[in-house]
């Protein structure tokens, strides 16, 4: 389905890279419509960065651009000159949000500081996500998501046992902390103006939204003082809990026993008669002292399986099993994602048929379909007649004198 | 599968228009729009455990009204460890209730006898949305939730999704991180795949959950058309892996752990004098790049000789292993005699994208954060001192978003709600 939950609401879009554009795809793909305002002079980065279609660069080629825009459309100007001011203005004048994700001060060089947009569009909602918080001492600090990891605790508690914080290896924050807390504080706010007629300046410092999603190990060291050393895959609570090595090369398999039920369970599965019958392990607390015991004898039986296998045997048996999915067993090889229809080809004129994941969830049993991304500057002109008004002279002469790109 | 039930309620934001009438709630309905909050008069039957429970708070803490609706025993994930010293989790919960159920009531039932099952339609019946957490330990059926008359948004949080082969496969944190894609790009080449601290797999479900229910709450208000939501957490974090699935599909080429081929060799944390540093000076951030070499040709530092050699200008080679580890001994050689705030100081000064490595034990002394006010102290039912939580994820220009109470203990609320309820069906029958 295409639904248009969101139809009649628009967004003048600035946001770029990964973080902000990820955020207004979800309107974009529930029906609003989503100017994405970019420049081909200085163009997003994640059009410039790949992957592309058979490894061919292009500016209409990246499929992560792709990923983060389904469905907006694009115009593309040259943002430093007045002109092309003058026509982002007559845009938010029609708008309901205006998003981007900026370092601090940016928006205001631009002119389109929150004052200066509150001052033509007063009921605007306007959504900003500097890394670290628009002011304050490390305000213009530079990051990119690795860095908003390494200032949260998110990449100091991620690494191995004994060995030092490795984090996560994607900028993490940037593909669900950040733009979907987003998401939510401008669905918030578009519900406060339709109650108050009131808009709503949103500051969302990434730092402080990944802070959240940190939230249980800081509650832990607020009210004990104690920090937790890195763990590796292992738990403080439970065990076995760990990825195992199987069969194959590159290979592998996480086991999370969290109940004494479940320890028995896997015993009988792997044959591990004598663990189980080891009265020390029959709780957590045992099993956690004889952890490494615990895992060599589940290592050698996991050595003998395929990891597909052993999820598969042991969740018949209602022990949490799961193989380590990389993207090529995901799209190829997953039956579940398959069977619920996760993954939907979208045609588009430069990369030709793609795999995109859809939004991952099941709106009234069905699938929200996605619309391809745009080409860079793929609706300048059609914005410009048909929202702002302008005569194809116009729009002409804003070509000729370089304000569209 | 569809909800929309437009026949039965053809004017659904009559319908739905404030429903608690307890005398604060009538304090609420008079309040001027100046502190009218963005969920205030919609009220969300809470039915998670784990991974939907950050969903309900984030409509929390802008004014819905969330209750939890348990057992006489509590739910389970009262149980979830650790637990809070002096604590019993049964009554009060561990750490991880109470930072997930903040600003939410309890009510209990006798979920087991028809009565109690009454009273739990009769409140589904009254709300907006319901979130639901299917799974074994799930205290009732989802159909039931279904079944009860009205427009409503229902919102599933599952594991892998209330469809397909792995439906009735048993969850965790690190199973949904595994078969969603997110360990396998974590962790070293030549080690194991590495599971994110922190549970990440809650945040990210219940993030995509609390987003899509809003979207579908503004449908159902202007339409009266309900929904329900099946939101799978394998789904959520194989949404989120940066431009792996992209990769595969356009180039055939599996992104890994380590970032192998990926990942510039000046990507990493680094030891440094009192700690970690994470640097970031690929040639895409070429300030960042010109900036360290200028700093390490400003101390003398003689190794910055090599970083001017032919092979460190090309993009492609510096995203091989040998070049990771010739930068890694090299720059802990240049910063070993230096301290976070010395680097950072320098990440300010040149420009770099460079950082310290936090311990969650330094957050609160953060100048940024200690600046803006960030952590929030909130009482929390059975202690006798506020406790230091996150504050707000993201800032509006209004005080909307508040902690107003820790989590409640097991049945706080249920008088209170209980009351509501019965005055609001005394109200819609005086109606009728």
């Amino acid at each position: 389905m295409f639904p248009q939950f969101l139809k009649g609401i628009r967004f003048a879009d600035l946001t770029w890279a990964g973080a902000g554009p990820f955020s207004t795809k979800l309107f974009s793909d529930f029906g609003a419509e989503i100017i994405k305002v970019e420049s081909g002079s200085r163009v997003d980065p994640v059009r410039a960065g790949g992957p592309f279609r058979d490894g061919i660069a292009g500016i209409n080629r990246s499929g992560y651009f792709a990923s983060r825009n389904t469905g907006k459309k694009s115009l593309a100007m040259n943002l430093k000159s007045r002109k092309s001011r003058d026509i982002l203005y007559d845009i938010i004048r029609t708008s309901d949000v205006v998003s981007n994700n900026f370092g601090p001060g940016a928006m205001e060089r631009l002119g389109l500081g929150y004052d200066e947009v509150k001052a033509i569009k007063p009921d605007i909602i306007y959504l900003s996500m500097p890394m670290y918080g628009e002011d304050g001492p490390l305000a213009s600090l530079l990051g990119v998501g690795m860095t908003i990891s390494a200032v949260t605790g998110l990449m100091w508690q991620t690494g191995y046992q004994g060995e030092g914080p490795i984090g996560p290896g994607t900028h993490f924050p940037d593909h669900a902390a950040n733009p979907y807390h987003a998401a939510f504080a401008i669905m918030a706010a578009l519900r406060h103006r339709r109650a108050t007629g009131r808009g709503l300046k949103i500051d969302l410092s990434q730092v402080e939204s990944t802070i959240n999603c940190m939230g249980l190990p800081f509650l832990e060291y607020a009210l004990t003082g104690q920090e937790r050393e890195r763990m590796g895959n292992r738990s403080p609570f439970h065990a076995p809990h760990n990825i195992f090595a199987c069969a194959g090369a590159d290979d592998w398999c996480a086991i999370a026993v969290e109940t004494d039920r479940q320890w028995q369970a896997l015993c009988q599965v792997t044959g591990l008669s004598e663990l189980a019958a080891d009265p020390a392990l029959a709780h957590a607390q045992g099993r956690l002292q004889q952890v490494e015991r615990i895992e060599q004898a589940v290592t050698q039986w996991t050595r003998q399986h395929g990891a597909k296998d052993v999820m598969a045997r042991l969740q018949a048996e209602g022990v949490p099993a799961g193989m380590v999915m990389n993207s090529r067993h995901l799209m190829e090889e997953d039956d579940q994602l398959r069977h619920r229809g996760y993954w939907q080809t979208l045609d588009h004129p430069e990369i030709g048929e793609s795999q995109f994941t859809s939004p991952p969830f099941l709106l009234d049993g069905e699938r929200v379909n996605l619309r391809r991304p745009p080409l860079l500057g793929e609706h300048s002109e059609d914005l410009l007649q048909q929202l702002l008004g302008y005569s194809a002279a116009q729009v002409q002469a804003l070509r000729d004198d370089g304000v569209l790109e | 599968m569809s909800l929309d039930r437009t026949a039965q309620n053809k004017d659904c934001r009559i319908k739905t228009a404030p429903i608690d009438v307890s005398p604060s709630r009538q304090i609420a309905i008079v309040m001027s729009t100046q502190t009218l909050r963005p969920y205030t008069g919609i009220r969300i039957i809470d039915l998670t455990r784990e991974l939907g429970a950050y969903a309900t708070r984030l409509f929390a803490d802008l004014g819905a009204e969330v209750i939890r609706v348990e057992s006489k025993q509590g739910r389970a994930d009262r149980q979830n460890p650790p637990g809070v010293a002096g604590l019993d989790p049964h009554r009060f919960g561990g750490v991880p209730y109470a930072f997930l159920n903040a600003n939410k009531k309890s009510l209990t039932l006798d979920l087991a006898t028809a009565a109690g099952q009454n009273v739990l339609a009769d409140l589904v019946s009254h709300a907006q949305i319901v979130v639901y957490e299917a799974g074994a330990q799930a205290d009732v059926a989802l159909a039931d939730l279904l079944a009860v008359p009205g427009a409503r948004i229902v919102t599933s949080v599952s594991y892998f999704g209330l469809t397909g082969p792995y439906s009735q496969y048993v969850g965790t944190d690190l199973i949904a991180q595994s078969l969603g894609g997110i360990a396998w790009l974590s962790g070293e080449p030549d080690k194991p795949p590495l599971q994110l601290a922190g549970q990440q797999s809650v945040f990210v479900t219940s993030l995509y959950a609390a987003a899509a229910t809003a979207i579908a709450l503004w449908d159902l208000e202007a339409t009266g058309h309900g929904h329900v939501l099946d939101v799978s957490a394998q789904e959520a974090i194989a949404h989120s892996l940066q431009n792996a699935i992209q990769v595969y599909d356009l180039e055939k080429r599996v992104s890994s752990r380590g970032g192998e081929g990926v990942r510039d060799a000046t990507e990493a944390a680094y030891a440094c004098k009192d700690g970690y540093v994470f640097l970031a000076a690929p040639l895409a951030l070429p300030a960042s790049w010109n900036g360290i070499i200028q700093w390490m040709t400003e101390e003398g530092f003689e190794g910055v000789s090599r970083l001017h050699e032919a092979d460190w200008a090309d993009r492609a080679t510096r995203c091989k292993a040998a070049m990771r580890s010739e930068f890694k001994l090299l720059f802990e050689r240049f910063v070993a005699n230096k301290t976070k705030q010395e680097m950072r100081d320098n990440a300010l000064k040149r420009k770099l994208v460079m950082a310290p490595v936090s311990k969650l034990a330094d957050l609160q002394d953060d100048p940024q954060l200690v600046y803006r006010q960030y952590f929030q102290q909130v009482s929390m039912a059975g202690l006798d001192h506020p406790v230091a939580f996150p504050g707000a994820p993201y800032r509006l220009s209004e005080p909307l978003w508040q902690i107003e109470r820790g989590a409640p203990a097991l049945g706080q609320d249920s008088e209170a709600v209980l009351a509501g309820l019965a005055a609001s069906q005394k109200t819609a029958g005086g109606q009728a």
